[in-house]
């Protein structure tokens, strides 16, 4: 069905915004066979969208710049083609599931684009069946997008652009805003594609999904690199770190040692056997002095036969208890929709509960006002957008203490603690919607520190940072907990869990099917299983020889490596 | 390198303005936002009516205005389909004819009023600045206040003496307290982007002197006798014996919209 | 959130040709637009709650009770008080509130009209409607996309009042010009979270094709058939009988 294509090629691309001025490629070449998927990575503002909106024409027909050098399509130049004119041969699926749906029902969505295309109508109804075919949906036929997972939601996207024929698809970064069980799904449709001989190009975060991609092009100031078959250039630690990108476990592990080991954790496994590793040494002190403190004094946040149910919609709990104690990290994991947000709204009394109860400090939440709950039970929304409004990033620390009553010296003193806590010192006076995306996470943890809360909760908050924003925000959330603030952490990400958290609280269709230290669930395949929670090589290779080791530092100081390898 | 400049750009003028935006990608999101926006923050407040199935408390009443000075004709589609598609959650009705053009007006007089008038931003900080931009809000407030009161007393719905009275003190209540807050607040952003019309239509022409004089003095002269006569025709004070042969509704018709065309006539000079 | 006002239902009405339906609705709302005397727009009234009943579509009255209740004893009230009394003529007796019973009729029938056609039809075949009848496919695009948005918008307007309230934002304190200040906070991320977004969704609508320049297709529709045809041929021929009701100067209270 689709045209046949047979190279994508991209050859010294330069391009420069006019507006503001600034460099965003340099010099940049890479190649895409039909039937081959190309990864790049690169931390944020590597130039990684501009180079995909590059190729389909968004830049420069939309965002005005200045573009040199060569992208052709078998040949034939199409840099500078208007959008609209390659519409249709270079498709491209987005991040922001709601920015590219824009219909009411599944079939129509599949149809916009090959109506847009001037295709017959009977020839769209054909491509409708098919494309909703090849990615799984032919069932969802009727539904309304909204109505969908966010998986669901990006295989509907890939329908809609698969209807109109492409040649090449780009991808966003369109896994980042995805749950695991989601991520796997747009994975799988990706390779099927793959060996349907379209040109795919992923922007991801992860290395894991692409390691079998055919390359990777790693991304830094508007240049490439470094490039090469996934599974070789992943063993350069220091290519990712220098390009912002979370580097494989695994790789880290085999430099940290110096040898050589496979980038597959059971492969890895039989290569430490035969260098004569049999078991890893017990946990150190160091280690076990991460151990919960809940048990010690009595629990901050009581919940107990929780039981909340929406007017309509997914996301409801059912008798939930769970205890929360002073200086506890948890996490709270679950597929979208299993009910953790639902459930950590009860924590701070934005919603009430339908039966059952949450008592703060031995007070039920529910006879306490909002905002007296909320100063003690902080809780950071997922997008910090949601909330950002005031002109400088110090006012907008300041509107929640305010509204508390906070005036003079006292408000003074807070907002400089904070802005320095977060690290946000030097832009105290910048305009919150000019900060970047892992700052403006940062202040919107901020905005909730400012009011000084005993506990934390956070709503994804490293989903759609880069490695290095991710590791900012996370060290924040140690510095918090050494002072003695409770973290609940909502997380998709596997390795976030288990290098932070102590304990994790698992949702599965509104009920709570798991509470209790990490080691535990992870030590459980049928619980890893039903959570889609895929740990992390690193732990996945000490478990591998019975241990829980959260980190590569954990695990490298844990095997009992031969002499000759120390 | 040459800078190429997104193939889309076409300045306008005048009501071609209005058509030509259309085939801007980027100005028919906004005006679908610009819809929506204003639908969404509608319909909460429709369980508040002023006259019942009619016209209902609305806050959401400053966006067109602050949308205005920032998307210009984007803004002006946009309010006008935001209307309909508010009605769209509480039922159709022909009323909405007038409801799409008065919000339509509501929202296109501010915009063009503000560049007839002068080049600075919309964000007072002069006197004479904040005089200038309550005007506009007033003579935008009126003229949809006149339309849509015009509309439903010739539908015999309701007499334009309680509709137009009680949409323009909703609409000067909201727009006069919120508009000056949320442009304040929204205009340096949205320049800073550069997402406002100018930037993205590319800018338009400075109509001439004369041409601007005589259209705000339009707009203000119409408006405001639409707006009188209106409230005077419709309350019976005024019945020209001269008009005694038509019918009611004519009489109303040839009373007011004269006034109301003088209105719009000037818009489309500016 | 379950905003929308069609009922997806396997009615006639539903099946029928959205053009058929927009045809019916403006020929039934012209025809109850003509008469002021409750006796004739009675029928109407009638007609508009059995097509109501048989397209299942009662709910949405039910939805909008806090309208449709209010309509009839605000709308009875204030026409009685402002009855247009014919020139020269005396003192009417009942006319007054006739006049009134009728145009309380007349709105709910518009109002159930309107209900009915929204249970009945979706945004997508309104759009078709609206392009059908000549309006360009642009403006129809932007009824369908500012339709779908509108969820989305009430969606993240309750998150960003949710994120306010943690930091103590309360719209209940305090005076009026205070409480509506207090909107700032919403709005604000609330439209930057849509400009944002719009402009994700420019770059999302050209990828599929939306400037592609070519004269634009879609799925394949049936077209008219009978049942649309006597739909159209009911409404119609009611809308005659009304017309000629009003040109005989009959069934008003108020001289024309």
């Amino acid at each position: 069905m689709s045209v046949a294509l047979r190279r994508l090629e991209v050859r010294a691309l330069e391009c420069r915004f006019a507006d503001p001025p600034a460099q965003a490629l340099t010099g940049v070449s890479l190649t895409v066979d039909a039937g081959e998927l190309v990864a790049i990575m690169g931390e944020s503002g590597a130039g990684k969208s501009t180079l995909l909106r590059c190729v389909n024409g968004l830049v420069p027909s939309l965002v005005p710049a200045a573009c040199e050098g060569e992208i052709l399509l078998d040949g034939a130049g199409v840099l500078g083609v208007p959008v609209g004119m390659l519409a249709g041969r270079v498709a491209m699926v987005f991040q922001d599931f709601e920015a590219q749906l824009f219909s009411t029902n599944v079939r129509l969505e599949v149809a916009f684009g090959p109506a847009q295309l001037g295709v017959a109508p009977y020839e769209i109804e054909r491509r409708v069946a098919a494309a909703l075919a090849r990615v799984g949906l032919t069932d969802l036929v009727a539904r309304d997008p909204r109505a969908l997972s966010g998986g669901q939601k990006q295989r509907l996207a890939i329908a809609s652009i698969l209807a109109m024929a492409p040649a090449v698809i780009l991808f966003d970064e369109a896994a980042t805003d995805l749950d695991p069980v989601g991520r796997q799904e747009l994975y799988a449709t990706l390779q099927r594609l793959r060996t349907e001989g379209l040109a795919l190009v992923a922007v991801e975060h992860e290395i894991d999904p692409v390691l079998g991609a055919d390359r990777l092009y790693l991304m830094r100031a508007g240049a490439i690199v470094a490039s090469g078959p996934p599974a070789v250039l992943a063993c350069d630690v220091d290519a990712f770190l220098a390009c912002g990108v979370r580097p494989h476990d695994l790789a880290v592990l085999a430099r940290r040692l110096d040898v050589e080991l496979p980038l597959a954790v059971e492969d890895a496994v039989e290569a430490l056997r035969r260098l004569g590793v049999s078991r890893l040494l017990p946990a150190t002190k160091d280690a076990a002095s991460r151990r919960p403190a809940a048990a010690d004094g009595p629990p901050i946040l009581e919940v107990e036969h929780l039981s909340y149910r929406y007017a309509d919609g997914p996301g409801a709990v059912h008798d939930v208890s769970v205890a929360i104690g002073a200086g506890e990290v948890i996490a709270l994991i679950g597929r979208n929709g299993s009910g953790k947000t639902t459930l950590a709204k009860h924590l701070n009394g934005l919603l009430r509960a339908t039966s059952g109860t949450v008592r703060l400090d031995g007070a039920d939440v529910a006879t306490v006002p909002l905002d007296r709950v909320a100063q003690q039970v902080g809780y950071v929304f997922q997008n910090p957008d949601d909330q950002l409004f005031a002109a400088t990033v110090a006012d907008e620390i300041a509107f929640g203490p305010r509204n508390f009553g906070l005036a003079g010296d006292v408000l003074t003193t807070r907002v400089e603690e904070v802005l320095a806590a977060v690290g946000l010192a030097e832009r105290r006076d910048a305009d919150p919607f000019l900060l970047s995306k892992g700052e403006r996470q940062r202040l919107a943890v901020a905005t909730v520190l400012a009011m000084a809360p005993r506990v934390l909760i956070l709503d994804e908050p490293t989903t759609g940072l880069d490695y290095p924003q991710q590791r900012q925000m996370l060290e924040l959330l140690v510095r918090l907990r050494a002072r003695g603030t409770t973290i609940v952490l909502a997380t998709h990400s596997p390795w976030v869990v288990a290098e932070y958290a102590e304990r994790v609280l698992l949702m599965h269709a509104g009920r709570l099917v798991f509470d209790g230290p990490l080691a535990t669930f992870v030590a459980d395949a049928t619980l890893l299983q039903a959570a889609a929670f895929e740990p992390p090589p690193a732990m996945r290779l000490g478990l591998a020889f019975g241990r829980v080791t959260r980190t590569v530092d954990e695990l490298v100081a844990a095997l009992d490596l031969p002499t000759r390898l120390r | 390198m040459d800078t190429i400049v997104p193939y889309e750009r076409r300045p306008g003028r005048g009501m071609r303005e209005l058509v030509d935006m259309w085939s801007n990608t980027r100005m028919v999101v906004l005006t679908a936002m610009c819809a929506s926006l204003y639908a969404a923050v509608l319909i909460p407040f429709m369980v508040v009516p002023l006259i019942p199935g009619l016209t209902h408390f609305r806050p959401a009443n400053a966006l067109p205005i602050v949308c205005s000075f920032l998307f210009g004709p984007a803004a002006a589609w946009g309010a006008a389909f935001g209307n309909l598609i508010g009605d769209f959650f509480t039922g159709l009705g022909p009323g909405d004819l007038f409801g799409f053009v008065a919000n339509f007006l509501y929202a296109l007089v501010p915009y063009r009023l503000w560049r007839a008038c002068t080049t600075a931003d919309p964000l007072p900080r002069t006197l004479g600045a904040w005089f200038l931009l309550l005007g506009i809000i007033t003579t935008a407030s009126m003229l949809c206040a006149a339309t849509v009161g015009f509309g439903l007393q010739l539908l015999g719905f309701v007499p334009f003496a309680v509709l137009a009275n009680v949409v323009l003190v909703n609409n000067l209540v909201t727009s006069a307290l919120l508009a000056p807050l949320l442009l304040a607040v929204l205009y340096p952003r949205v320049r800073r982007a550069r997402l406002l019309y100018g930037d993205i239509l590319g800018a338009a022409p400075r109509a001439p002197r004369w041409r601007r004089f005589a259209g705000v003095a339009l707009v203000v002269t119409g408006t405001g006798l639409a707006f009188v006569l209106g409230n005077l025709a419709s309350g019976g004070w005024l019945d020209p014996s001269t008009l005694a042969a038509l019918s009611r509704n004519l009489r109303f018709v040839v009373l007011v919209l004269p006034a109301l065309a003088l209105g719009i006539l000037g818009l489309a000079l500016l | 959130m379950a905003l929308s006002l069609y009922i997806d239902r396997a009615s006639p009405l539903h099946r029928r040709h959205p053009v058929a339906k927009l045809a019916a609705m403006i020929l039934f709302f012209a025809a109850t637009f003509l008469l002021d005397d409750p006796v004739p727009i009675a029928p109407l009234t009638v007609a508009v709650l059995v097509a109501t009943a048989a397209a299942h579509a009662f709910p949405n009255l039910w939805r909008l009770r806090w309208i449709v209740g209010p309509v009839f004893v605000f709308t009875l009230a204030i026409w009685t008080l402002f009855y247009p009394a014919p020139a020269g003529g005396a003192a009417a007796g009942t006319a007054p509130w006739r006049f009134g019973l009728g145009m309380a009729l007349k709105l709910e029938t518009f109002l159930a009209t309107g209900l009915l056609f929204l249970a009945t039809t979706t945004v997508e075949e309104f759009a078709f409607a609206l392009r059908s009848l000549g309006v360009p496919y642009r403006a129809g695009f932007v009824v369908t996309l500012a339709f779908r948005l509108v969820p989305v918008f009430l969606e993240s307007a309750l998150t960003v009042v949710d994120a306010q309230r943690c930091r103590g934002l309360d719209f209940t304190r305090g005076r009026v010009h205070q409480r509506i200040a207090r909107y700032v906070p919403v709005i604000v991320p609330v439209f930057i979270g849509g400009l944002r977004r719009a402009d994700r969704m420019a770059f999302a609508l050209e990828v599929r094709g939306f400037s592609s320049g070519r004269r634009r297709t879609g799925l394949p529709r049936p077209a008219a058939n009978a049942g649309d045809w006597l739909l159209v041929a009911v409404v119609g021929a009611a809308f005659v009988g009304y017309v000629t009701l009003w040109m005989l100067g009959t069934g008003r209270i108020v001289p024309r």
